[in-house]
């Protein structure tokens, strides 16, 4: 049996198609802990203990393994975000996301960064194609949390003025940004606030608002979950 | 990177003082966004994400700090003015300081990652917009949003 490698249209054997897929998930693993610029494909030989030939046979070099990395990870985020976002439809569920968020953060071997995020502010500048990949499946997520906000008007929790495209993007932004905050103090706290703020201000533009806001703020908005609690 | 960090707090400590009005809050936002969207200013300098840098921490640490002695003094000159005009649009008092301070700084990184990925500063602003929400202090349809210069 074979199946066609998606960028260089090479037909793969199961086999080779094995092979590449192992590649892959051990550069995507090596370039989330260490950084695109940290991981040289040396690294990449010892961890899967492929042939220098081998990895030739399926990338051209680096950029060809970086961007199959961007696919896998993506690929991967996005299964992740059109399960958990699919059928949102409340600002509950909207927390019952975040905490999730947090939570699998929490677990990810004290990396704490975005993997789709982290790719993103490393190979932006050097590779157009690259650029664009990230480009399209950030709009993917956003447009999860875009189409999360519509239900949100049309069951008239959320003002039919509010722009869902600003609100989803600066969503978005408030995630990946808390990503960073958690990978640089490596605690998911900062995470945790910024997603909750950034859900009690779109909370707030609500018709009728107020009085849930301030309950809100009275909660503990600390992370409220329990490392022990089997991942959502 | 240590004199990347250095200069922006420096710069933050001089502007974030000043702010004591939502209109100064919103010419602060403007600035940060023309100097982030800059390649190769101090602030796009320090926001880089490559490699461990061990006094990254600090300096977010600090930043924090200055954004919520700002959104702490705005809040409270707003609860003092809303007392005496109780229909004026204030921001509201029970806005946590120090959380939107963290909001700030996640929208400033998170915002500018997906700017600099579309090359276009629209996804920084719309962040902004969320994170400022409680001061109302959006920018719609001005220069800024299109990364121009303000006329002066």
């Amino acid at each position: 049996m074979t199946t066609a490698d998606s960028h260089t249209g090479r037909r793969l054997t199961a086999r080779g198609a094995k092979t590449r897929a192992r590649i892959v998930a051990a550069a995507a693993d090596l370039m989330y802990i260490q950084g695109v610029g940290g991981t040289t494909l040396d690294d990449v030989l010892a961890a899967t203990g492929v042939s220098k030939s081998q990895l030739y046979h399926h990338f051209d070099g680096k950029d060809a393994l970086v961007r199959a990395v961007i696919d896998h990870t993506g690929e991967r985020v996005l299964r992740r975000e059109r399960d958990a976002l699919g059928h949102v439809s409340t600002i509950s569920g909207l927390r019952r996301w975040r905490d999730a968020l947090v939570l699998n953060n929490a677990l990810q071997h004290g990396a704490y960064g975005c993997s789709l995020g982290a790719l993103a502010s490393e190979v932006s500048d050097n590779d157009d194609l690259a650029r664009q990949t990230l480009t399209q499946l950030f709009g993917e997520w956003q447009g999860l949390l875009a189409d999360v906000l519509r239900r949100l008007q049309d069951s008239g929790v959320l003002s039919s003025e509010a722009s869902v495209d600003q609100l989803s993007t600066g969503l978005m932004g408030a995630v990946q940004g808390g990503y960073v905050l958690a990978q640089t103090a490596r605690d998911v706290t900062p995470m945790a606030a910024s997603i909750d703020m950034a859900l009690a201000h779109i909370e707030s533009l609500s018709a009728s608002s107020r009085q849930t806001i301030s309950q809100i703020s009275a909660r503990d908005l600390s992370p409220g979950f329990d490392s022990s609690a089997p991942v959502a | 990177m240590t004199t990347h960090f250095a200069e922006v707090l420096a710069r933050e400590s001089a502007c974030l003082a000043g702010v004591t009005s939502g209109a100064k809050l919103a010419t602060w936002r403007r600035h940060v966004v023309e100097e982030l969207m800059t390649p190769q200013s101090p602030y796009a300098l320090a926001f880089q994400q490559s490699g461990d840098v061990p006094d990254r921490e600090d300096f977010l640490d600090q930043w924090r700090e200055l954004l919520a002695e700002t959104v702490g003094r705005l809040l409270q000159s707003n609860a003092t003015r809303a007392t005496h005009c109780p229909t004026s649009r204030a921001p509201r008092a029970d806005v946590d300081a120090q959380k939107t301070a963290v909001l700030i700084l996640a929208a400033l990184h998170g915002g500018l990652t997906l700017s600099q990925l579309a090359n276009d500063p629209r996804p920084l602003n719309a962040a902004l917009d969320l994170a400022l929400v409680p001061f109302a202090v959006t920018e719609d349809n001005t220069p800024a949003r299109t990364g121009s210069k303000l006329p002066t």
